[in-house]
C-alpha cells in the first residue's frame, strides 16, 4: 500500500488540492470555514461545561477542549470523507484505473490542510492563555500520522462497503457522533482514569472497562495530543497501547477487504 | 512478444438490482450452511476473447452497440476484472476514454490541465513542460484562466482532447474520442491521432463507430458481435464485413417496418416495389455508381387520364435525393382501371454506401394527389472497391478526372466491383 501511495503522491497532492480549492472557491468566507467549526464547538462545550462542571486541572477548559477537537475533527472528517471517496468519484472509477486507495488516502490528506490551519489557531489560543509548547510538541507529527492511520482503518473498509451498501454513508455520521462521546473530547481522559482506576467506580470491572475505553485509539490519541501540546508531558503509553493494538489489527484487515472489493467497484458503483 | 495478451477472457454482469444487506446476509448464511444459493440472472458481455497485440500495432475494435467493445477496453485498462480468463499488459497504459471525464467545471482551464493530466498519469514536471503545447493545441490561450463552466461545450472537449493526447504511454486506449469540435478542429484531432500512432510508434487500441477512420488508421481490426470475436484480420477486410453486416441490419429494420408513409385518395394502391439489378432480377443491394432500376406494381380503382408518376429516392432520415417525374414527357399515357407496372432506370446512382429508400407518387392531370408514399422500400448501396482510400467527407461518388502538370491521372473504374 505504501508503495502505491508513494508512486502516486503527485496525483494525491493534486487531487487533495482540487478538493480544497473546490470546497472554498465560491464561498465568501473561503478557508475560514475550516476554523469556524472547531471554534463553534469549543464555545458550545465551554457553555455546557459552565453548567455541568468538568475538572480540567491547571489547563483552561477552552484550550483543552480545542486541543481535543483538533485530532477529533481531523479523524471525523477524514473518515467520513474517506468513506464517501469511492462513491463520490464514481465518474473516475468507471473511466480510468489507478490504485483505488488513492481516493481514501487523498481524502485523509485533504484534511491535513485544515488540521494545519487549526493548529495555528491552537497556538494562538495557547499564547492567549499564556501556555507555551515544550520540546514534547515534536511528538505532533507522529500523532498526526497515527490519526491518519486510524482514519484510514475506517475509511478503507467503509469506502468499499459503501460501494455495495449506501447504508454505510447514512449510518456513519451517527456512529461517529456516538464515538465522540466515547472519546475524551468534551471531558479529559484524566476524568475517566480517576473514576475507573482510582475510585473503582465499576467495582471489579473497572480495569476491564478502562481497557475497553482505551481500545478506542482516539482516547489515547486525544490524550497524547493534549499532553504534548498543553502539559509538556510525553504521551501516556499505558493509555495508548490498547488503541495501538486495535489499529494494528484493524488497518491491515481493512486494507485487505478494500483490495478484495476493488476490482468490482467499476461494475457495482 | 505481445505487449497485451488476452486469454480466454469472459465478463458477466449480474442483471437487475443490487440486493440489500438482508439478502446478502441470507446468502452468506446459506453459503456457511452449504445450502444452494439462489441462481442469479446474468448477461455475458464478453465470451472467450483471445488475442495478442504486438508492440507498435494499431488495433481497431469495431462492432454494434452492445457488442462488448467498451467492456473489453475496460478489462484491458484494468478498470474492471474479467470473470474468467486473464489479461496481461506490459507497459504503461493511458486510457483516453471519454474526453473530459474528470474536468472540474468550477476550476479554471489551467487548474484543470494539472488535475486531468495527473489523473491520466503524467508527472508534474512533464505537465509543466507540455503545458503551453496543450493550451496552444486546444486554442484556449485567452481563456486558460476562466472556469471551465464558462466554456462552450466545444472548448471543454478541445481541452480534454489536448490533455489526453499529450500523455506519453506505451499503450494508448482510445474510445470514441476522434472527431470532436468543429470541422477544422476535427481535422487537427485526426492529424494528431495519426501522428501519435504512426510517428511515436505507440501501441494503440482504438474503438470507434467511424469505420472509415478505423479502416484508415488501423493495421488490424477485430470485429466483436455479442461479446465474441467474429472476425480478426486486415483492416480493409474486417471493415468491409462490418459494413455489409451493419447495412443488412439497417435494411432489415427499415424493411420490417414497411410502414411506408402513405397518403392516398383511395383510387390507387401500390402492390409491390422492387429494386432490380442490371439483368432485371430483384435485388436489395447495388454498388455505388451502378445504375438503379425500380419497378412498381400498382392498381387503379378507376381510369386516370394522363396521370403524372414520380419515382424518387430518399435517405432513411427523409432527405429527398432523386425524383423523376413523367410530367416532363409529352406522351404520357392515360391509364385504365386495374393493375399497372412501371419501371424506372437511373443511369447511375452515385450516392455513397448506405441504406436508401424509395418513394412513389401518382398525381392526376390537375396535380391532385392520388397516391403518395415514402419509405416504400429500402435498398443497400455498397461501397466501391476503392472505398478504403476514398475521402470520408462526401455523399456522392461522381466520376472525376485529374490533370496534374499537364498529365492525366486516372481513377479506378467505377464499376470494377458489382453487387
Amino acid at each position: 500500500m505504501l508503495k502505491n501511495v508513494i508512486s502516486h503522491r503527485e496525483l494525491i497532492a493534486v487531487l487533495a488540492w482540487k478538493s480544497i480549492a473546490l470546497r472554498y472557491k465560491q464561498a465568501y468566507l473561503g478557508i475560514a470555514w475550516a476554523v469556524i467549526k472547531p471554534l463553534t464547538l469549543m464555545l458550545i462545550f465551554s457553555l455546557l461545561r459552565s453548567i455541568v462542571g468538568i475538572d480540567t486541572g491547571a489547563v483552561p477548559y477552552a484550550v483543552l477542549t480545542f486541543a481535543a477537537l483538533l485530532p477529533w475533527l481531523f479523524f471525523q472528517e477524514a473518515a467520513s470523507e474517506g468513506v464517501n471517496s469511492i462513491v463520490g468519484n464514481a465518474h473516475l472509477i468507471r473511466k480510468i484505473y489507478f490504485p483505488r486507495e488513492v481516493f481514501p488516502v487523498t481524502a485523509v490528506a485533504t484534511k491535513l490542510v485544515e488540521f494545519a490551519i487549526n493548529y495555528v489557531i491552537l497556538l494562538g489560543l495557547m499564547a492567549y492563555y499564556g501556555i507555551y509548547p515544550s520540546a514534547q510538541a515534536l511528538w505532533v507529527p507522529v500523532l498526526v500520522c497515527y490519526a491518519a492511520l486510524i482514519s484510514l482503518a475506517i475509511a478503507l473498509v467503509g469506502a468499499a462497503l459503501n460501494v455495495y451498501y449506501r447504508d454505510v454513508s447514512a449510518a456513519l455520521p451517527l456512529v461517529l457522533n456516538l464515538l465522540m462521546y466515547a472519546s475524551p473530547v468534551i471531558y479529559p481522559l484524566s476524568l475517566v482514569q480517576e473514576k475507573l482506576l482510582a475510585n473503582h467506580a465499576a467495582g471489579d470491572w473497572s480495569r476491564f472497562l478502562y481497557a475497553v475505553y482505551t481500545a478506542n485509539p482516539l482516547a489515547g490519541l486525544i490524550d497524547a495530543f493534549q499532553r504534548v501540546m498543553l502539559r509538556g508531558e510525553p504521551p501516556d503509553v499505558h493509555a495508548m497501547l490498547p488503541g495501538l493494538i486495535s489499529v494494528a489489527i484493524a488497518l491491515p484487515i481493512s486494507y485487505l477487504l478494500f483490495k478484495r472489493a476493488e476490482s468490482w467497484f467499476a461494475d457495482v458503483i | 512478444m505481445s505487449i497485451i495478451e488476452v486469454r480466454g477472457v469472459a465478463k458477466e454482469f449480474r442483471l437487475g438490482q443490487l440486493h440489500g444487506i438482508k439478502q446478502s446476509l441470507q446468502n452468506a448464511i446459506a453459503r456457511v450452511r452449504r445450502q444452494p444459493l439462489e441462481p442469479q440472472p446474468f448477461v455475458k458481455a464478453l465470451e472467450e476473447i483471445d488475442f495478442g497485440v504486438a508492440p507498435g500495432e494499431v488495433l481497431g475494435i469495431i462492432g454494434h452497440n452492445g457488442a462488448g467493445k467498451s467492456t473489453l477496453l475496460k478489462v484491458i485498462a484494468g478498470i474492471t476484472s474479467p470473470t474468467r480468463g486473464h489479461v496481461s499488459v506490459r507497459g504503461r497504459v493511458a486510457p483516453l476514454i471519454e474526453l473530459g471525464a474528470g474536468l472540474v467545471p468550477e476550476l479554471t482551464g489551467r487548474e484543470n490541465i494539472f488535475i486531468n493530466a495527473s489523473i491520466l498519469g503524467m508527472r508534474r514536471a512533464e505537465i509543466k513542460a507540455k503545458f503551453d503545447d496543450i493550451v496552444a493545441f486546444a486554442e484556449l490561450e485567452q481563456f486558460i484562466d476562466t472556469p471551465i463552466k464558462r466554456y462552450s461545450s466545444g472548448m471543454a472537449v478541445r481541452l480534454g482532447f489536448a490533455i489526453a493526447t499529450s500523455v506519453d504511454a506505451d499503450i494508448l486506449i482510445v474510445d470514441e474520442v476522434l472527431a470532436v469540435g468543429d470541422l477544422a478542429f476535427q481535422r487537427k484531432c485526426f492529424d494528431r491521432m495519426e501522428e501519435i500512432m504512426k510517428r511515436r510508434g505507440n501501441t494503440v487500441l482504438l474503438v470507434s463507430h467511424n469505420i472509415r477512420q478505423v479502416e484508415r488508421m488501423c493495421s488490424r481490426v477485430i470485429l466483436l458481435d455479442h461479446g465474441r470475436i467474429v472476425s480478426d484480420g486486415r483492416a480493409a477486410e474486417v471493415c468491409d464485413r462490418f459494413f455489409k453486416q451493419s447495412n443488412a441490419k439497417i435494411h432489415q429494420f427499415t424493411h420490417r417496418s414497411t410502414s411506408g408513409v402513405i397518403r392516398t385518395s383511395g383510387e390507387a394502391e401500390v402492390m409491390d416495389v422492387e429494386t432490380l439489378d442490371a439483368t432485371g432480377r430483384p435485388t436489395d443491394e447495388i454498388t455505388s455508381g451502378q445504375p438503379l432500376r425500380v419497378r412498381v406494381n400498382f392498381e387503379l380503382q378507376r381510369p386516370l387520364a394522363q396521370p403524372e408518376i414520380i419515382v424518387g429516392t430518399h435517405t432513411t432520415d427523409f432527405v429527398y435525393l432523386t425524383g423523376s417525374s413523367t410530367a416532363i414527357l409529352d406522351n404520357r399515357p392515360s391509364l385504365e382501371a386495374g393493375r399497372h407496372e412501371v419501371e424506372l432506370t437511373l443511369s447511375s446512382f452515385p450516392l455513397t454506401a448506405g441504406v436508401y429508400c424509395i418513394r412513389f407518387v401518382i398525381l392526376d392531370r390537375t396535380r391532385r394527389v392520388v397516391f403518395a408514399g415514402d419509405n416504400l422500400r429500402s435498398f443497400i448501396v455498397s461501397p466501391r472497391a476503392s472505398e478504403a482510400r476514398e475521402e470520408g467527407l462526401r455523399m456522392l461518388n461522381i466520376p472525376a478526372a485529374w490533370v496534374m502538370d499537364g498529365h492525366e491521372l486516372t481513377e479506378p473504374a467505377l464499376l470494377e466491383r458489382s453487387g
